[in-house]
């Protein structure tokens, strides 16, 4: 049996320029135990040839933590966004299709702009203003029981995964999506950054924001953190509606 | 006034669920009189006559008319919004969400067809008195009953799936199994209301 040798073959949607057509190629590398697809990318990257023997460019992609902590390696994996550094192979049904998540801009191959998502973070501020007149103190106490929950949201690592997978985010709406949404919910977590969550609600209700959601949960399905991003939506429509009525009765 | 999306959003919410279901609902269940036979279902429409004309005309326009059409008319804005990819992520409430979509997208074509010919053109403009002998000369056609069935099972799936999204929409179920709850609760009454369905507009052909 060991003599037997196994193979995996990967057909990979590439695209040289942002603008250029996507095509597919397919490739095929020797089996390893515990293979995952950012492993098998580098192994292609060694020797860059097709299935069929054609000598091509090596596929671009992104990375940098391997331990599903920086974000980068989002991509499509078998038709679901994940990160591909831990994307095992052995879990992965054959032929293993690879593509871009092209709710984001296509750079090159599989490598995307996420900038959008960086842009809506700072849109609904997401950081605590420490910077002030005022004086700067021991840090404030923190309830435990918050903590746990702004924890469990600090994990997301901006990825894209929950953007990918929701029907609602893409060029045909300016939806931003579930992740900078609930990290506005973090902020309005902190002791000192909740001093601004009228202004984080407000840019929520704004365009773009969190009415742009329609239910359709696939973010919670997807997110690689497990962060619960549906209850915590759930939250913010709460939130967002009482400062509606704020809105409307208190100016 | 700012945030003029969100507040057009919310109202979208209330109108489809509070408005429009309240009308399914009172649809459903005068149509379910007939099941008692033409005498019971004309007797409803008499009681309903009774309102004067000019006053029950202004009900169907502020109760009925404006709010469907507010509803219908940003709703499809709203589904060009999405993506529908139940194929790709194949989760039970992405199908629904994909059904709520498909189903608006038939409820369009359907209410055109069935609130234009009924209402606005055999009781508006011919003047043709609604009565029982009339609806069962209308559905007798397979073709017509097969087309009204889906009719209606798209509307009562589009708005007890509707309910769902409500409580969430507005946070009022907020963690997961509250959320099943709420879901598992509607679509209870979504078979429900469909299986009352099938029953009465069997009983006009039987
Ligand atoms: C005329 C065609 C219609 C269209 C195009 C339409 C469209 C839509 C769309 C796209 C949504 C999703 C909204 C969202 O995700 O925020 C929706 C929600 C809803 N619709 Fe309709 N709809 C129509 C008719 C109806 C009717 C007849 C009813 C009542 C029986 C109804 C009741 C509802 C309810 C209760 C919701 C849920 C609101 C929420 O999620 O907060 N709709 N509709
Ligand atoms: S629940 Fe909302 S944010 Fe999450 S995938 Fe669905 S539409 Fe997108
Ligand atoms: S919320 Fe989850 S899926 Fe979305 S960007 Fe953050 S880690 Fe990724
Ligand atoms: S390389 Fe960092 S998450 Fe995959």
């Amino acid at each position: 049996m060991a003599e037997q040798k196994k193979t995996i073959t990967f057909i990979i949607e590439r695209q040289d320029s942002p603008t250029s057509a996507p095509y597919t190629q397919e490739f095929e590398i020797p089996y390893r135990p515990a293979l995952n697809v950012v492993a098998s990318l580098m192994e292609i990257q060694k020797n860059p040839v097709t299935k069929d023997g054609k000598k091509v460019a090596p596929v671009t992609w992104e990375c940098n933590c391997l331990e599903k902590v920086c974000g980068a390696c989002m991509m499509v994996i078998n038709g679901k966004a994940r990160q591909a550094c831990c994307a095992l192979i052995d879990e992965l049904e054959q032929p293993i299709r690879l593509a871009p998540a092209r709710t984001f801009p296509v750079i090159r191959d599989l490598l995307i702009d996420r900038s959008v998502m960086f842009e809506s973070l700072k849109r609904v501020q997401a950081w605590v203003e420490v910077d002030g007149t005022w004086e700067v103190k021991d840090a404030p106490i923190q309830n435990p029981y918050t903590a746990t929950t702004a924890y469990e949201i600090s994990h997301c690592m901006t990825c894209g995964c929950c953007l990918e997978a929701c029907p609602n985010v893409g060029p045909q709406s300016d939806f931003i999506g579930a992740s900078p949404s609930v990290q506005a919910y973090l902020f309005n977590l902190h002791p000192l950054g909740k001093f601004d969550k009228e202004k984080r609600l407000n840019a929520l209700m704004g365009k773009g924001g969190i009415t742009g959601c329609g239910n359709s949960q696939n973010c919670v399905e997807v997110c690689p953190k497990n962060i619960k991003l549906t209850t915590y939506l759930a939250q913010l429509n709460r939130d967002v509606n009482k400062q509606a009525l704020k809105n409307i009765f208190n100016k | 006034m700012i945030n003029v999306s969100f507040y057009l959003r919310r109202l979208h919410s209330l109108c489809g669920l509070l408005l429009l279901g309240g009308v399914l609902v009172e649809h459903l269940l005068t149509n379910a009189s007939a099941m008692g036979g033409p005498e019971v279902f004309n007797q409803g429409l008499a009681m309903m006559e009774m309102i004067p004309p000019p006053v029950f005309l202004g009900i169907e326009i502020c109760l009925y008319a404006v709010p469907i059409l507010f509803h219908g008319i940003y709703g499809i804005f709203i589904a060009l919004d999405a993506k529908n990819n139940p194929g790709a992520y194949g989760y039970s409430r992405n199908w629904k969400f994909a059904l709520q979509r498909y189903t608006a997208w038939y409820l369009v074509a359907f209410l055109i067809w069935h609130v234009g010919y009924l209402r606005i053109y055999l009781k508006g403009i011919m003047g043709e008195h609604i009565s029982y002998a009339l609806v069962q000369s209308v559905i007798s056609n397979p073709i017509v009953f097969v087309l009204y069935a889906l009719g209606m099972f798209a509307a009562i799936f589009h708005f007890c799936n509707g309910i769902t999204t409500f409580c969430m929409t507005w946070g009022i179920a907020k963690g997961p199994r509250a959320q099943c709850v709420v879901d598992k609760i509607a679509m209870g009454l979504c078979a429900l209301m469909c299986l009352l369905t099938l029953a009465f507009m069997f009983s006009y052909i039987a």
